[in-house]
C-alpha cells in the first residue's frame, strides 16, 4: 500500500514541477521531453480532466490575487498628465509580461486538453488560451477601481494633444505645443511610441476596448465640445460646418484609427467598418453640440443678421441632420422674452430686433413655421405697448440709411413690378415640415415685413391714423417744408395700403401747399399789406375735417395780434368766398427780437412764450393770477411756461407767484446762458406732440359705439360679446373710423364692466338695474 | 272717431299692405336705409325714458322700451314694445304693439294699441322716436271715450285706485 501511496506521491511532485502554478508560481524548468513523460503519466492515471480544472482554478486564483491587484494598484488619482502616462503604461507593460509569463504553461494546458477530447467548453472558449484572455478580462474587470478612467483619460488626452499639435506646430513657440516642454527637451516623438507600444499591448490582451472603449468616447465627445466652443464663439461671419468636419475627419478620426490598428494609419477591414458607425455617431454628435451652441447664441446672431449670415446657413445645414428644431424654438423664444420683452427696452430697439428675427429666421426656414411659433410673444408684446404704431411709422418714414423699413417699403414698390413673374414660380413651391402645426392659417408665405408689423395689430387703419398724425407733427413742427419728399412717401405708402385710406394725407400735404400760395396772395393784397405793416405772418391753412383732432389749449393773445389775425381773416374771405378761418393760437412758431438793455436777442419760440413776454413789455411786473386772467391759461401751465424765460434771465420770481422783467442794466450782468441751453429748452418744448393722440382718438371712437351698446342692452336685455360685435358690425357701422375687432370691443366693455356701467353674468353682458 | 276703429281692422283694410309686394324689391334697400339712419340718430340723441334696437340681424323688426312719464301713476314702469316696419315703410306706418303687458284704457289684452298717428294719422314725417314719444305720452293722458279697455277706463277717473290696480297688474306681468 505504502509503495501505492509513494509512487502517487512522486507523480503529485511530477505534475506539480510540470504546472508550478499549483504552488502559486510560474517560472518553470521542466523541458518539453519532461512534460511529454509527465503527460503520459496523467493520462495513464486517466485524471487529465481533474488535472486540467485544478490547473485552472489555480490559475483563476492566480490571477486574483496577484495579477489582478497589482495592475489595478497603478490606478491613482494623479493631477499630472504626465505621470498618469507612466503609470498607465507600466501598468499595461506590467499585465502584459506578467500575462507573457502565462505562455508555456498554457501551450502545456492546452496540449493537455487535447488529451482530455471531452470537448468542454474552458471559460465560454473552446480554445484554452481565448479561455484563459476571457478569464483574465473577467478577473480584471471584477476588480475596477471606480477611479480608473482618471488615469485612463489623462494618457489619451496627453496623446492627443501630441496628435493634434504634430501637423500644426509652430516653430515660432518655444514650447511644442504638444508636450509643453521646450523644443529641445520635446517628448513628442518619445510618447508617440510608447502610445502605439501600449495601444497594441492592448489590442493584444483584446483589453483595448473594455478598458478604453467608454472613456475614449467620453473623451473624444469633450474635445469635439471644446473644440467648437474654442472656434466659434463670437464670430458669426464666418462658416464653421466644413472647417469642424474637416477636422473630425483627420485629426479625431486619425487618431482613432490608430490606435485601434494599432499605430498603423490604414484600419484592417473589421476594425474599418466599426470606426466607420463610430465615425457616424461623433459626426451626429458634432452636428447636436454645435446646434445647441448656436441655438444658445442664436438671438446674437440674430441681432447681427445679415452680416451673421454663415451662422445662420450652418444651423440651417445642422437643423436637417438633427431634430433641435423645437429645442430652437423654445430657447430663441426664451431669449427673446428675457432680453427684449420688458419694459426696460425701447420700442424702437425692438422692432429692430422683431425686423432682424424675421429676416434671419427666414432665410433660417422659408416656409415661415419657426418665424410663426418664435414671434408670437413678441407681437403680443408690441401689441401691448403704446407707441408701437408711432414708432413703426416713424421709423418707415425716416430718413437716411439707418431706417431699415425705409428701405423696406422702397423694395416693396420695386418688387411689386415683377410680381406678375413671381406667379409662374409655382414649381419652386414645397410642403410645409411635418411638425407644422395644421391649423395655422395658410398666410401669404412670401409676405414681407411691413405687412408682418402692421398684422401685429390686424388692421391697416390704426397705421395709416398714426402716419397721419406723425405726417400733421412734422408738418406743423416744420416752418418750412420739403413737400416734395413727403409726397414721395405717401406715394410709396399708397402703393402699400391702398389709395382711399390716405387720401386724408393727401389734401394735408395739398393744404401746405395752398397755404403757402394764399399766403402770398394775402401779402401782396394792398390793403392788408398797409393795416399789418408792423410785422408780417404765414398762415397754415388747414382744412378741418381731414387733419386729426388737435389738443385743446387755450390761449387768449395779446390784442394787437388779435387784430391782425382778424384782418387777415378778412383778406382771406375776401379770397376765397364762404369760406372763414378759425385760428389756433397755441400752435405755431413766432420769431422775435428782444433788445433788453444793450442785449439783443434772437428768438424762435411758441405762441405761448412770445404772449408771455409781450405782455411784459408793457408792463414789467405782473402777478401770476393777472397773467392768468389775461391769457386764459391754467396757472400750472403758466409757471411751466414761464421758466423759459427765467432761464434765459430775463424774468424772475420776485416773491411766489410774483414775477418781473429784468431791466437792461440788471440783464447785463445775469449770467446769460449759451445758446446750447436756450435750443434745448425751446426743443423740449417742441417734442410734444399737438395732437391727440392715436390712443386717445380710439377711445374717441368706441364711445360713439358706446350709445349703440346701450341702446341695445335697454332693449334686447342681455347679449353675449360676439352677438353685440355682430350687431355693431351691421347697424353702426357707418359711424366714421369704426372697425372694431372682437378683441378690442371686449377690452372695451371690460373696461365698462370695472367702472359699473356694465354687468357679465354668465358670458352675457347686460346693463345694471337702477 | 279714427281712434275707435278696431287696430286688426285696420291695419288689414289698410290699402298700403296689399301693393306692399310691388315695392318691396324696388324700395326695400331705401327703407333699410331710412331705418339705418332713424336707428343712428336714436342713438345720437338717446332722448330719456325711449329707446330702440333691431331685435336681430332683420333691421324691419326692432324693440323698444318705454319708461313710464314721471309724475304719472306709470312712473316708474317699464314697457317693452315690438316695432315691426313694412317694406312700404315710412309711408305706411309701423306695427307697434306691447310686449310687456300694459294696464290702459287704450292698448288691449294682446297689447295693440289704439293711437291714432300709427293709423289714418299717419304720416311720412314721423319716425321711431316721435312715435314712442306719442305713446309714452298716450300712458300718460289716455283716451277714455274710445276704450279698448274698459275696465281700465272705468277706472281712470278714480286715480289711486288705478294706481294700486296698475302696480299689482305690472309687478305680476313685468317679467312675462
Amino acid at each position: 500500500m505504502s509503495q501505492k501511496s509513494d509512487e502517487l506521491k512522486i507523480y503529485w511532485k511530477k505534475i506539480k514541477y510540470a504546472f508550478p502554478i499549483l504552488n502559486n508560481t510560474l517560472p518553470t524548468e521542466c523541458t518539453d521531453q519532461e512534460y511529454e513523460e509527465i503527460t503520459q503519466i496523467i493520462v495513464g492515471l486517466g485524471i487529465q480532466v481533474k488535472i486540467r480544472d485544478l490547473v485552472l482554478v489555480h490559475v483563476e486564483k492566480y490571477l486574483r490575487v496577484y495579477v489582478a491587484p497589482s495592475f489595478w494598484s497603478k490606478f491613482t488619482k494623479v493631477e499630472e498628465d504626465i505621470k498618469a502616462f507612466q503609470l498607465f503604461k507600466s501598468a499595461v507593460n506590467d499585465l502584459y509580461d506578467s500575462v507573457n509569463q502565462f505562455s508555456d504553461m498554457l501551450r502545456r494546458l492546452k496540449h493537455l486538453n487535447n488529451e482530455c477530447c471531452d470537448n468542454r467548453p474552458i471559460f465560454g472558449e473552446k480554445d484554452v488560451i481565448l479561455g484563459f484572455k476571457q478569464l483574465l478580462r473577467a478577473t480584471l474587470l471584477s476588480q475596477l477601481p471606480t477611479t480608473y478612467y482618471i488615469i485612463i483619460n489623462h494618457f489619451y488626452e496627453l496623446s492627443f494633444n501630441v496628435f493634434d499639435n504634430m501637423k500644426s506646430s509652430d516653430m515660432d513657440e518655444d514650447i511644442c505645443l504638444g508636450c509643453w516642454n521646450e523644443y529641445s527637451e520635446c517628448n513628442c516623438a518619445y510618447i508617440v511610441k510608447v502610445f502605439y507600444d501600449t495601444n497594441k499591448k492592448l489590442v493584444e490582451l483584446q483589453l483595448l476596448e473594455r478598458l478604453a472603449g467608454q472613456v475614449l468616447t467620453n473623451f473624444i465627445q469633450k474635445k469635439i465640445e471644446v473644440h467648437i466652443r474654442k472656434i466659434c464663439t463670437g464670430a458669426f461671419d464666418v462658416s464653421h460646418m466644413s472647417h469642424l468636419e474637416d477636422w473630425l475627419d483627420t485629426t479625431v478620426m486619425t487618431w482613432l484609427t490608430r490606435i485601434y490598428s494599432a499605430g498603423s494609419s490604414q484600419a484592417p477591414p473589421g476594425i474599418k467598418y466599426a470606426i466607420t458607425k463610430f465615425k457616424q455617431k461623433l459626426s451626429f454628435f458634432l452636428y447636436q453640440t454645435y446646434t445647441k451652441l448656436r441655438i444658445d447664441q442664436l438671438f446674437n446672431i440674430i441681432i447681427e443678421y445679415p452680416d451673421s449670415q454663415p451662422a445662420i446657413d450652418d444651423i440651417k445645414t445642422c437643423l436637417e441632420s438633427t431634430n433641435l428644431c423645437p429645442l430652437l424654438c423654445k430657447k430663441l423664444q426664451t431669449a427673446l422674452e428675457t432680453r427684449l420683452l420688458h419694459p426696460g427696452v425701447n420700442t424702437p430697439d425692438i422692432l429692430t430686433a422683431y425686423i432682424s428675427t424675421i429676416r434671419a429666421l427666414r432665410h433660417l426656414d422659408p416656409s415661415g413655421i419657426i418665424l410663426e411659433t418664435v414671434t408670437k410673444p413678441v407681437r403680443n408684446y408690441l401689441r401691448n405697448r403704446e407707441d408701437t404704431v408711432r414708432s413703426v411709422v416713424s421709423s418707415l418714414t425716416e430718413e437716411g440709411t439707418g431706417s431699415e423699413l425705409a428701405e423696406e417699403l422702397a423694395k416693396f414698390a420695386a418688387e411689386n413690378d415683377e410680381d406678375n413673374e413671381k406667379e409662374e414660380a409655382w414649381d419652386d413651391w414645397y410642403p410645409d415640415p411635418v411638425d407644422a402645426d395644421p391649423r395655422r392659417a395658410q398666410g401669404p408665405k412670401g409676405s414681407d415685413i411691413i405687412s408682418m408689423l402692421v398684422n401685429v395689430y390686424g388692421s391697416k387703419e390704426l397705421f395709416v391714423n398714426e402716419y397721419r398724425t406723425l405726417l400733421a407733427d412734422r408738418l406743423l413742427a416744420q416752418g418750412d417744408i420739403n413737400t416734395e419728399k413727403e409726397i414721395r412717401y405717401l406715394e410709396l405708402l399708397k402703393l402699400r395700403f391702398g389709395e382711399s385710406q390716405l387720401h386724408f394725407c393727401e389734401v394735408m400735404l395739398k393744404d401746405i401747399s395752398d397755404s403757402k400760395r394764399i399766403n402770398t396772395l394775402i401779402s401782396q393784397d394792398k390793403n392788408f399789406a398797409e393795416m399789418n405793416a408792423k410785422f408780417s405772418s404765414n398762415a397754415m391753412i388747414l382744412s378741418a375735417q381731414f387733419w386729426p383732432p388737435f389738443k385743446d389749449e387755450s390761449l387768449e393773445l395779446p390784442e394787437e395780434i388779435k387784430q391782425h389775425l382778424a384782418e387777415y381773416t378778412k383778406a382771406y374771405e375776401g379770397l376765397k368766398g364762404n369760406r372763414t378761418l378759425s385760428w389756433k393760437p397755441h400752435l405755431g412758431n413766432v420769431n422775435i427780437e428782444i433788445e433788453i438793455g444793450e442785449k439783443k436777442l434772437d428768438l424762435t419760440v411758441s405762441p405761448f412764450n412770445a404772449t408771455l413776454i409781450m405782455h411784459f413789455q408793457n408792463k414789467p411786473e405782473w402777478l401770476l393770477e393777472e397773467l392768468h386772467d389775461i391769457m386764459k391759461v391754467p396757472m400750472t401751465v403758466l409757471r411751466r411756461k414761464i421758466t423759459y424765460w427765467q432761464s434765459l434771465g430775463l424774468i424772475t420770481e420776485k416773491s411766489s407767484d410774483y414775477y418781473v422783467l429784468v431791466d437792461g442794466s440788471e440783464a447785463n450782468k445775469a449770467n446769460v446762458p449759451s445758446n446750447q441751453v436756450q435750443e434745448m429748452i425751446c426743443e423740449d418744448e417742441e417734442t410734444e406732440s399737438v395732437m391727440a393722440s392715436a390712443h386717445d382718438q380710439r377711445e374717441g371712437e368706441l364711445q360713439v359705439f358706446w350709445s349703440y351698446i346701450v341702446g341695445m342692452l335697454t332693449n334686447l336685455d342681455s347679449l353675449p360679446l360676439e352677438r353685440i360685435h355682430q350687431m355693431l358690425k351691421m347697424f353702426a357701422s357707418q359711424a366714421p373710423g369704426t372697425e372694431c375687432s372682437l378683441n378690442e370691443l371686449r377690452q372695451f366693455l371690460d373696461t365698462k364692466v370695472r367702472t359699473h356701467q356694465l354687468v357679465l353674468q354668465g358670458g352675457m353682458y347686460k346693463l345694471p338695474k337702477l | 272717431m279714427a281712434q275707435n276703429i278696431n287696430p286688426h281692422y285696420a291695419s288689414s283694410s289698410n290699402p298700403s299692405k296689399q301693393n306692399e309686394d310691388t315695392i318691396k324689391l324696388k324700395d326695400n334697400h331705401a327703407v333699410s336705409k331710412r331705418l339705418q339712419k332713424e336707428l343712428m340718430e336714436l342713438m345720437r340723441c338717446a332722448d330719456k325714458g325711449i329707446s330702440a334696437f333691431p331685435e336681430s340681424e332683420n333691421l324691419f323688426k326692432w324693440i323698444g322700451t318705454i319708461n313710464g312719464p314721471l309724475d304719472t301713476v306709470y312712473a316708474g314702469h317699464k314697457y317693452k314694445l315690438a316695432l315691426e316696419f313694412p317694406n312700404s315703410y315710412p309711408y305706411a306706418p309701423p306695427l307697434v304693439k306691447f310686449i310687456t303687458p300694459c294696464f290702459h284704457p287704450n292698448v288691449d289684452t294682446c297689447g295693440l294699441i289704439c293711437l291714432d298717428i300709427l293709423k289714418d294719422k299717419w304720416t311720412a314725417l314721423y319716425d321711431v322716436r316721435t312715435v314712442l314719444l306719442s305713446i309714452q305720452s298716450l300712458l300718460a293722458e289716455p283716451n277714455t271715450q274710445s276704450p279698448l279697455n274698459q275696465q281700465a277706463s272705468c277706472l281712470w277717473a278714480n286715480q289711486g285706485e288705478y294706481k294700486k290696480y296698475l302696480d299689482e297688474f305690472y309687478n305680476k306681468h313685468k317679467d312675462l
